[in-house]
Order: structure tokens, then C-alpha cells, then sequence
């Protein structure tokens, strides 16, 4: 720790703190255009000038370091003179233009002007004149009001891990740039109307639209992956202008996907009022009428319920309650993306914080697309290689994270046994084997290298395993994820509360579907086939959206087709169409609830926007569904009675629920000590592995209702099947037009190539006439 | 040959510049070059050297005048990443021109004096930085180098010892700030050349975020006498904290510009009147600008005042690079502080505020002053944005372009205000 002393007040900091960072500690304001506490220190603005005495000039405060004994000051005279030109300086070519600019009134420019600068310049010289730039579909450009702090030159660099922005030319030349005149290619592009100072770069979508004094502004908790990030809603009036980082959120960014998905709140796709199908045409309704026909289609009927993760954990809760009281034969699924329903060694969600996970010894990502998937998490992954700490990755792709982890291999998901057994050999080796593990070795003959990887990995003392959507959708994941138990508890990472093994679940509140339905969930491709099999009357579908997301979509469209459908949700997409029922419920922006996130954090959203149609929050639906269906009690008619009920499943929440648990505590993972299951030792029915891909600008309801994410979608996209080069040549076809055999069909597609796919492997993206092929675990090629 | 007695030394960095074929390696041996390395390398270590380094007194010769033994020393040992050694041969201060002349006549001097400091700081690896422009030089110190590499004095096991070092000569691309050290690396590692801030220095953390010294040529080329002669030797030439001889570049309206090589703290009129011929018109100069155009100018008060350290900081401005260019009656300052001022807005690389909106500016007000379209209120942005900049920045690019503007305002004003729209009617 270092003392010294900030206009004559005495600080204590960490040794090597810069004096600016000293001075935010301690509530001194200095100045600042281009220090950002998440980028690397450029002291170009020169804006955080503070003096320190005996030195004979005055030092730039964000990249001094603080010394013993120092004597800082930041209001002087000289200072307040400095401040002035500074401002004068960066005034000199910037417009005069507040009144049409989007960041006038949430602007440092702007403020900093009020505060330090003249009331007026005396520049009357030529003015620079800029270019605008295209960076794509989420950022609108006004380059004359750039001020050259180079923030969004070094998020791309530190933090997009694409380094697509930079500096061109010099001295008052000088222009930032998008290099290669083309447009941003990060999920995280959206950051950089945040990141700027002043008013260069801005939201897109949203610009023009709004002045940032007429916004309300809604804490909120994102869902559209599992990372739940805080986000902070801007509203005028119930409209919702955009959705923004929150400062005080848990993460430094957020992503596109969590971002823009705003444009989904205000389309044609949401649910706003009741509706019924009366020959053949869905036509709105009241409440009543709607639940009438609700009650005709579930009351003593053998139904299906499929429900999304993502609603609130009150939402949760009343459908289980809704079960338990009018519903009990009912099957209940929601996860869209399981194949194999036997209980997992350790079930999903992170034993980690995402903090902890960068700063561990080893990471290993076994078969996930982190950058698609959990961007935040990518993105402090991406920092971590920057600092030069290890990262490991086994799985069928590259996946394209801008950036190179030192370890690497592209493997099948038909290897992952061998993979695993590997593994298990070197630990065995180094006298760590045990009976648990002979047992599962027993039953995989192959050998793959790749393990070396996972065994140099764990044994370090700190070693965050991220088990991805390869081996989850696996339909040996049981067996896997056992495998990757023994591995750990024999390489010394015993059970504990952080103990490395990080299950990424498909959606929110995967500790809560755990505690509140693990005794009655059922697969989804159980249900769908007992729906096929005429052993369902009808299906509810709440949230869900199995057309669209999952592996089943192929089973839902025969399903939806000859099973009578109650439908609900907030997004009607493409599921309207096979509703005979349709009850409105909230957005998540709309609702006070609770939410809680892979790492097991929980926030509770408590300012939400007034609803713009006749939706009601889902416990109120699940509720007065459950009142229709002949309950004598309705179960819960308030928030807190259903947080009570809820807290019958997880005993924990009534801590939480009364503020007992601070904001960093974590609701711990599932765990199944005695399931011990054993490799099957099947071999997929044909010659190539699928793989199903994931989009975050098209998986889920939301994102596929927002139309800005479906342009973004377009604008990155792949082609919709990807193989290795090798393998195409290896049946002797080429990229283009190619039969594909499955043990559903034969389609004819077009077949493109890329070398970051693993060999032996097609990479499949749902949508389109390759949307299918998901439901799929196996494949054959030929030529047309 | 340099005697060994100091007060009869006339020149070191010169001393066989004027031979014929010098810039040969059989020629510059059999003038001495390279004849004290053996010993240097055999029977010195690492210590030894730097102690006489800095002992001798020497400062470095491309501006700031820092003490090259205590530079040397800053080097922390034993981090598990290599030393480097970097050369500046970017001179580009406008009045200098020395280094130059070292490069094309003697470069094996620098390359000794190279091999001796890598040495020294357990560099194996050196470059020299040479400026764009010197395509010339370059040729000639790549030529120097493949003769020195040949005859072992590079390379492997230099001379059968067990020192290597590897020097190479990379051209920049004619940018006047990467002659500030930290710009230097950043171009040398393939950036653009914009200075980095410091903490931390170039000698913890530089070139590919390695310990690195950068050192003139001229600095450099002043090692193979210091250590054959001894840092004493060295420090009784000149005057005391400003030891050696040392080159300035005359320019300006003198009868015989050129580069002299004179013990430090000779006046600046002996250099003028007795080496260059005297001033073209008058007895005494306008104005003299002692260390290059990003130095603060001297006025004719200042005629007698010794060419070291101390005395021209006394006196209000910095030896720098010993490019001193003189003005007598006839020169027109208004325009020259012009064509300054759009030497300084070309070459500010743009990443701080006040250097990169500030010269532009100036050069600006500067030309409409030159024009006769200024008021009295222009002069005080002359003046504020001047001040305000310099000082401000990473590096000290602001500094120069402020110094010539603020000398000009300080020392003529009666000048300056005849260039005033009014006046001028």
C-alpha cells in the first residue's frame, strides 16, 4: 500500500496505482476523456492533468503511478488554465451541433465544457473535414465530433479482439478508421456507442430517437443467455428506447445480442393480447374467453408442457405449482437442447464466478462456442490469452474467438470417449488412477490425443473446466460428464464450492429448474414422441419455442401438426401459427423477478416497465390458469407468496428474499455423487458427426423477433453447412451442392468449407432447409 | 590519434573523419579503430565499463543530456528477457547534422563504440534506427557492418570471446518524432511512431517490452576513447558537468556553417567568430537558437555564454543536440517561427491533445500573422496555446513547436506587432 496525499487529504492505495485511479477511490474528480478503467492506459487527452509537488511540470494523472509520500493536487490555478486549453484544443474542429447530437445531455464532452472550458472558442481557422464510417448495422458514425481518444481503436483491440479500428495519418490529420473500410465484425460492437466519449459513435438503431433526459432507466437482468448480465433498460414511457451496460453490473461489456434485442419488445411477433383460433384464424379475445378455450383443451387431459429457462424464477415457480395443483400427470420439459435425460455428475451451471474462471491457472473449454454463446465470458477469456495465462480448448470447431488459445484441438463428438479415456491414462500413469475409472475405461478401446490437453490441464491447482453444448447434447452426456468427474477428483479437484466444474447450461436460472423440477422434468424428445405416439391430448408450449431453438424441431412440427396447441409467452413467432390458444404474458422487461444466472448470482428486478398490451407477468397467467383448471386454492396470489413457495425448493431464497444474502452470493450447482454412468460404446449409425450450430443473432424467440438481429444475422452469417476441406475431398465431392443422408432423410444442400471445422465433422446451422439436420446426431455425403 | 594528454585533445568523434577511405574497414583499422577492443572485451567486465562510462562525465548527445553511465546502470539484470541495444540515428531535429557525418565518414566508430556498449549491457542484439533520408548513410554503415561481421568483429564469439552481438541498421520512414526513444521502438517494432508514456522507461520495459538503452551515434562514437583513455581522461575536457567535446552544427547566417567538434564550454561567440567565420552582417546576432529549433532562443545578451549544460539552461535554454543556428540582423524571425511552426504541425504524430489540435493551430496564426491578417488577440492565442502545450504531453514534440512561438513573442515583440493587420496598413 502507498500513502501520499490528494489536495492535502491522506489516501491509502495499492502500491502502483495510477494517481487518476487513486483519486476515482477517493471521490477527488479530475478530468477525463480517454482513460476507460477496462482499456489499457493511452494519456493522450491530457484532459486528467493533475500537479505533484516538486515536479516541475504537470503529470498526466491516469499514467502516473502514485509514490510514497506524494503531494497531488488537482485545483489549481495552472490547472484549471490547462483544463481550459485542453477543452479549447478539442472544441477547435468539434461542431457546434449538441442540439442534434444523441450523446448531447449524456455527454463528457459536453459536461466538461460547462465545467472547465470557455464560454467561447477563439479558433476561426479552416475546420478539419471528416469522413463517415460504415461499422455496420449497430453503429451510426459523426466522425467530426471525434476527439481522438482512441477508446474504440483499443476495445478493438483489447477487448473485440479484432482489432478491425485504428489510427490513420497524423498530427490534426489524424482520423480514426475502420482499416480495412469494412464493417465491425465483433459481437460486442454495440459497446463502442457506450464507449465514447462524445457523440462520434452512436447507437444506431436507436438514433434520432430519443434525448437522454427523456429516458427512464430500468435495472434489469438480460436473458438472453446464460450469463444474465445487468442491464439497464431505457424507456419513454413504456416504450423501450434501448438497452444499455449497467455500470454497476458484475460485467465491464455487453453483447449485441443482449443489446439489440430490444428491437423484439416493440415488434409485430410480441403476444399483447389474448387470442383464440376460431376457423382456423386467430382472433384476439378477452382474458376469458381465452382461458375458457384454454380449459376445454388442458382440463383432465393428458398434456405436454414445454417451458423456456429464461422466464423469472416467480415465473418458474408457478408453473410448477400450476403442475402440482391442477396438472400432476402432466409431463414437464424445457430443455430443448438435452438428448440424454440421466442424471449428470455435476448438472448445469458454473461452480465459478466468470472472474474466477480468467483468473484460474488452467481453463479448458471442452466443445462450446464461448464467443456465440457467452460472449462476456469469451471476451475475460480473450483478456486472459492477452495476459498471457493458459487456455486450452478441445471441440469440433475453432469457433472464430479472436484469439489463439495455446492449446488446441479439433475433434468429433464421436471422439469425446476416447478424448476422455486419454485423459484417464495419463493420470494413471502418474499413479492417479482409481476402480471408478478402470470401470469406465473398460468400455472405450480408442485413444485419442486430444486428452493429453485435458490431463496436462488439470493438473494444475486451479483448473476451470467449461463443458459446453457438445458434450451436454451428447447422447452419451451422462457418461461424459461422469468421465470428467473421475478425471477431476483424480487429479485433486475434490468437491468443493468453486471446484472447477462448470456444466454451460442452455438457458437462465439452471440452478432453479434443478431444485424446482428435477423430480418430474422429462426429456423433450420424450414428450414430442409420446405427443407422436397420440399419448398426449395437447400440448403447452410457455416461452418455448422448439421450432426455432433445440434438437427436436423436426418431432415439434409433427407434433404441433396433429396436437392441439396453448400457447404462452411474449413472442408469438412462429409457433402462432399452430396455437389454438394464445395468453399473453409480460416481457421480462415488464416484470418484477427474480433471475439467476450460470454462475448461480440472483438479481431481482424491482422498477419494470408498465406493460403495453393485455400481458400479465406469467405467475399471473400460471395462476389464474390454475384457478380455471378447478383448483380450489390458487396456489399463490401475490409475489411474496410465491416467493415463499419458492423457497420450499430452495430454502436459500428466503435469505435472499430478505436481504440477508449479499450481491455476490452464489446459488450452488446440482450435484449427483452416485450417478455412474458408463461410456455406451455405440457408434453413430454413419460416417460424419453433426454438429448443430449456434447464432446469437437467431437462437431463441427474442432474438429471432428482433429485426435488427436478424439483419446482423444475415450480414455475419455462414454458410448453413460447413465441413473440412479434407473431408469433402476425402468422398471425393466439392464445395457446392451435395446429398445429405440422415437416418430421418436425404436433403440436397449447399455443402461450404472451412478448415477450422474438425474433419469427419458437419457443422450445421439451424435455419432453412438445413434447419433439420439438427435433430440429427449422424450423417452421410454424397454428390448430387 | 587521440592524445592521451586531455588538454591537448582537438577532436574524438571526428578525430580520423577527415582521413581518406575511412569509412573502409582496412583503412580504419590501420588508423586504430577496433586496436582497444580486444582489451576492452579480454580484460574488462561489464562494471568496469560502466563505472568509467560514468566517470568520464559523459551526457547523452542527441538533446536531453542525460548521464550515459548512470543510463547504463538503470538496466535491471537477470529479468530472463534480452537487453537491447538501440543506436538513434534519426536525426532530425531541423539545425543538426553530426551524426550524419559520423555515419558516412567513420561508421566503424560507431560500430566499436557499439560492440563496446553492448558489451557492456549484455546486449545481443543492437540496431541502429537511421533516418529515412540517409539512404547514403545507411548504405554506408551496411557496408561498414558486413566488413565487421566478416572479420568477426560482429556476430558469434566476437573476436574468439565469448561475447556475441548482432547489429543491424533499420531505416525509418521519415518521421521527426521517432527520434524520441519511445517513438523509435514503436516504429522499430513496426507501429506507428508514437511515443509512449513513461513509466515505464525504455531501460525496464522498451523495445518489445524488453530492458533497452538508446544512445546517439555521437554518444556511442565517444565510448571507444572514454574507455581506451579512461573516464578521467574524459572528464577533464571541457568544463565541469559538461565533460568532452562535442559537435555543433553551425547554421544560420555564420560565413562557415558546418559541423565543429570543440571542448564543451568554449562561448559561443569563440565558435562563431573563431571557427565559422564570423556573422554575415553585424557584430553580434539577432538571435541564436543553441540546440536545435525545439530549443528556446538566446538573444544577443548571451553572446559570451559557455557552450555547456548548465550555462545555456542558465541563460534560458538547452544545449540539445549542439545544432546551433544563428541569426543576425537580416533575418525575418516572423517567417522563420512560421516555417517552424509547419515543421511542428507536420510532424506532430496526433495522439495528444494539445500537440496535435495545438501546432496545426499555431501554424495557422502563424501563417495569417506572416500575411498581415492578425490582431492583437491572435497574440494571445499565440501565446496561450504555446503555453499550454508545451510541457502538456508525452513527449517533448509540443515543446518545440511551443519554444520558437514564445521566444518570438518574448524577445520581439515590436516585431511581431508590426506584422499586425493594423500596423501593417
Amino acid at each position: 500500500m502507498t500513502t501520499l496525499y490528494i489536495d492535502d487529504k491522506e489516501v491509502t492505495v495499492p502500491a502502483n496505482t495510477s494517481i487518476l485511479e487513486a483519486c476515482r477511490m477517493h471521490g477527488v474528480d479530475v478530468p477525463y476523456f480517454c482513460y476507460h478503467p477496462e482499456l489499457k492506459v493511452a494519456a493522450n487527452c491530457r484532459m486528467c492533468l493533475v500537479e505533484v509537488e516538486g515536479w516541475p511540470k504537470p503529470a498526466a494523472s491516469c499514467c502516473t503511478p502514485v509514490a510514497e509520500d506524494m503531494r497531488v493536487r488537482t485545483q489549481t490555478e495552472t490547472l484549471k488554465k490547462d483544463r481550459k486549453m485542453v477543452m479549447e484544443y478539442l472544441l477547435i474542429h468539434h461542431p457546434l451541433d449538441c442540439p442534434v447530437c444523441d450523446q448531447g445531455g449524456d455527454c463528457k464532452l459536453q459536461d466538461y465544457s460547462v465545467e472547465h472550458g470557455a464560454s467561447q472558442g477563439r479558433y476561426v481557422e479552416p475546420k478539419r473535414r471528416t469522413e463517415d464510417k460504415n461499422l455496420g448495422p449497430f453503429i451510426t458514425t459523426c466522425m467530426t465530433r471525434c476527439i481522438h481518444c482512441t477508446r474504440c481503436v483499443r476495445f478493438a483491440e483489447e477487448v473485440a479482439g479484432t482489432g478491425d479500428m485504428g489510427v490513420l495519418n497524423r498530427g490534426d490529420h489524424m482520423r480514426i478508421d475502420s482499416i480495412v473500410e469494412d464493417t465491425l465484425r465483433s459481437e460486442l460492437a454495440g459497446n463502442l456507442a457506450e464507449l465514447c466519449p462524445v457523440g462520434a459513435l452512436l447507437d444506431k438503431p436507436s438514433n434520432d430517437v430519443s434525448r437522454p433526459w427523456e429516458l427512464e432507466r430500468h435495472h434489469s437482468t438480460c436473458i438472453q443467455c446464460p450469463h444474465g448480465c445487468d442491464v439497464i433498460i431505457e424507456s419513454r414511457g413504456d416504450e423501450v428506447i434501448r438497452i444499455k451496460h449497467d455500470p454497476e453490473g458484475a460485467e465491464a461489456w455487453i453483447c449485441d445480442r443482449g443489446r439489440y434485442v430490444y428491437d423484439a419488445f416493440r415488434s409485430d411477433d410480441r403476444l399483447l393480447v389474448p387470442a383464440v383460433r376460431k376457423q382456423g384464424e386467430l382472433l384476439a379475445c378477452d382474458w376469458n374467453e381465452a382461458l375458457t378455450r384454454a380449459r376445454e383443451l388442458l382440463k383432465d387431459k393428458k398434456v405436454g408442457i414445454i417451458f423456456s429457462p429464461s422466464w423469472s424464477l416467480e415465473g418458474l415457480t408457478s408453473i410448477r405449482l400450476l403442475h402440482d395443483a391442477v396438472m400432476n400427470e402432466a409431463k414437464v420439459a424445457f430443455d430443448l437442447h438435452r438428448r440424454d435425460m440421466r442424471p449428470f455428475a455435476f448438472e448445469e451451471g458454473l461452480s465459478m464466478s466468470t472472474a474466477e474462471i480468467e483468473a484460474a491457472d488452467e481453463v479448458v473449454i471442452l466443445g462450446s462456442d464461448l464467443r456465440q454463446r457467452l460472449p462476456i465470458l469469451m471476451q475475460r477469456l480473450r483478456r486472459r490469452v492477452a495476459n498471457g495465462k493458459a487456455l486450452t480448448r478441445i471441440g469440433a470447431m475453432n469457433y472464430r474467438t479472436n484469439t489463439s488459445p495455446g492449446k488446441d484441438a479439433l475433434i468429433r463428438p464421436r471422439d469425446w470417449p476416447a478424448v476422455i479415456a486419454r485423459a484417464m491414462e495419463q493420470l494413471k500413469d502418474v499413479g492417479k488412477g482409481s476402480p471408478a475409472m478402470e470401470a469406465w475405461l473398460e468400455r472405450v478401446p480408442a485413444r485419442h490425443e486430444a486428452g493429453k490437453l485435458l490431463a496436462d490441464a488439470l493438473m494444475a491447482e486451479r483448473c476451470a473446466v467449461l463443458v459446453g453444448e457438445e458434450i451436454r447434447a451428447h447422447e452419451d452426456a451422462a457418461a461424459l460428464i461422469h468421465g470428467i468427474d473421475l478425471l477431476m477428483r483424480s487429479a485433486g479437484h475434490g468437491e468443493a464450492g468453486d471446484d472447477g466444474r462448470n456444466l454451460i447450461p442452455e438457458g437462465m436460472n439452471a440452478q432453479v429448474l434443478s431444485a424446482v423440477f428435477g423430480d418430474i422434468r422429462t426429456g423433450v424428445g420424450e414428450l414430442l414422441q409420446a405427443a407422436e405416439a397420440g399419448e398426449l391430448d395437447a400440448l403447452m408450449l410457455v416461452g418455448s419455442d422448439p421450432l426455432g431453438d433445440g434438437l427436436f424441431s423436426m418431432q415439434a412440427r409433427r407434433v404441433l401438426r396433429q396436437v392441439p396447441l396453448v400457447q404462452v409467452g411474449a413472442i408469438g413467432g412462429q409457433i402462432a401459427e399452430f396455437a389454438d390458444v394464445q395468453l399473453p404474458a409480460a416481457a421480462y422487461s415488464e416484470i418484477e423477478g427474480t433471475f439467476v444466472n450460470m454462475e448461480g448470482r440472483v438479481r431481482i428486478a424491482d422498477k419494470p416497465l408498465r406493460s403495453i398490451g393485455e400481458e400479465r407477468p406469467l405467475w399471473k397467467v400460471m395462476m389464474r390458469l390454475t384457478q380455471e383448471l378447478g383448483a380450489d386454492d390458487v396456489p399463490a396470489v401475490s409475489l411474496d407468496e410465491l416467493r415463499q413457495k419458492a423457497a420450499v425448493f430452495m430454502p436459500e431464497l428466503a435469505d435472499v428474499f430478505a436481504g440477508k444474502k449479499g450481491a455476490e452470493w452464489r446459488m450452488p450447482t446440482a450435484r449427483n455423487r452416485n450417478a455412474r454412468c458408463l461410456p455406451s460404446g455405440v457408434e453413430p449409425a454413419m460416417a460424419l458427426d453433426i454438429v448443430s450450430r449456434f447464432s446469437m443473432y437467431r437462437e431463441g424467440a427474442w432474438a429471432r423477433a428482433s429485426g435488427l438481429l436478424r439483419e446482423a444475422g444475415q450480414l455475419f452469417a455462414l454458410p448453413d453447412v460447413l465441413v473440412h476441406p479434407h473431408t469433402l475431398r476425402q468422398l471425393g465431392l466439392e464445395e457446392g451442392e451435395c446429398v445429405i443422408r440422415t437416418a430421418s432423410g436425404e436433403i440436397t444442400h449447399h455443402v461450404g468449407t472451412r478448415e477450422d471445422v474438425a474433419e469427419g465433422v458437419l457443422f450445421v446451422a439451424k435455419r432453412g432447409g438445413a434447419g433439420d439436420l439438427s435433430t440429427e446426431t449422424s450423417a452421410s455425403l454424397r454428390g448430387v | 590519434m587521440i592524445p592521451s594528454d586531455p588538454s591537448k585533445v582537438t577532436a574524438i568523434c571526428f578525430d580520423r573523419i577527415h582521413l581518406p577511405g575511412q569509412a573502409t574497414l582496412e583503412v580504419a583499422r590501420k588508423n586504430g579503430a577496433y586496436s582497444y577492443l580486444p582489451t576492452v572485451l579480454n580484460e574488462m567486465n561489464r562494471e568496469q565499463i560502466i563505472e568509467q562510462v560514468k566517470i568520464s562525465g559523459l551526457r547523452g548527445r542527441g538533446g536531453a543530456g542525460f548521464p550515459t553511465g548512470l543510463k547504463w546502470s538503470f538496466v535491471p539484470r537477470n529479468t530472463g528477457k534480452p537487453t537491447y541495444l538501440l543506436c538513434n540515428a534519426d536525426e532530425g531535429e531541423p539545425g543538426t547534422f553530426k551524426d550524419r557525418d559520423i555515419m558516412r565518414f567513420d561508421p566503424h566508430l560507431l560500430i566499436e563504440g557499439m560492440i563496446m556498449a553492448g558489451f557492456a549491457l549484455g546486449v545481443h542484439d543492437a540496431y541502429i534506427y537511421i533516418r529515412g533520408e540517409f539512404l547514403h548513410e545507411a548504405n554506408v554503415m551496411n557496408a561498414a557492418i558486413k566488413e565487421a561481421y566478416a572479420a568477426n568483429l560482429l556476430g558469434e564469439h566476437i573476436l574468439g570471446t565469448d561475447f556475441s552481438m548482432h547489429l543491424t541498421v533499420h531505416r525509418g520512414a521519415g518521421a521527426y518524432v521517432c527520434g524520441e526513444e519511445t517513438a523509435l521502438i514503436e516504429s522499430l517494432e513496426g507501429r506507428p511512431g508514437r511515443p509512449r508514456f513513461k513509466p515505464p522507461f525504455p531501460a525496464v520495459e522498451g523495445f518489445y517490452r524488453c530492458p533497452t538503452v538508446v544512445n546517439n551515434v555521437e554518444t556511442l562514437a565517444t565510448i571507444p576513447a572514454i574507455l581506451e583513455h579512461g573516464g578521467q581522461w574524459h572528464k577533464q575536457i571541457g568544463v565541469p558537468n559538461s565533460a568532452g567535446m562535442k559537435i555543433f552544427s553551425v547554421s544560420g547566417h555564420v560565413n562557415k556553417p558546418g559541423n565543429y567538434e570543440v571542448p564543451m564550454g568554449m562561448p559561443l561567440r569563440v565558435l562563431v567568430e573563431e571557427y565559422c567565420g564570423g556573422l554575415q552582417h553585424g557584430d553580434v546576432p539577432k538571435a541564436v537558437i543553441p540546440g536545435g529549433s525545439s530549443t528556446p532562443w538566446l538573444g544577443p545578451e548571451h553572446y559570451d555564454v559557455p557552450l555547456a549544460y548548465d550555462e545555456i539552461h542558465k541563460a534560458g535554454s538547452m544545449l540539445g543536440s549542439g545544432a546551433v543556428i544563428i541569426m543576425d540582423e537580416t533575418a525575418d524571425v516572423v517567417a522563420l517561427t512560421r516555417r517552424l511552426s509547419h515543421f511542428y504541425a507536420h510532424e506532430s504524430c496526433g495522439q495528444c491533445t494539445p500537440c496535435r489540435e495545438g501546432t496545426g493551430w499555431l501554424e495557422r496564426v502563424m501563417l495569417r500573422l506572416e500575411a498581415g491578417g492578425c490582431n492583437a488577440r491572435d497574440i494571445e492565442v499565440l501565446q496561450d496555446a504555446s503555453e499550454h502545450m508545451a510541457g502538456r504531453t508525452i513527449c517533448a514534440l509540443a515543446d518545440g513547436a511551443a519554444a520558437p512561438i514564445l521566444s518570438l513573442l518574448r524577445m520581439f515583440p515590436d516585431e511581431v506587432n508590426s506584422y499586425l493587420a493594423e500596423n501593417k496598413a
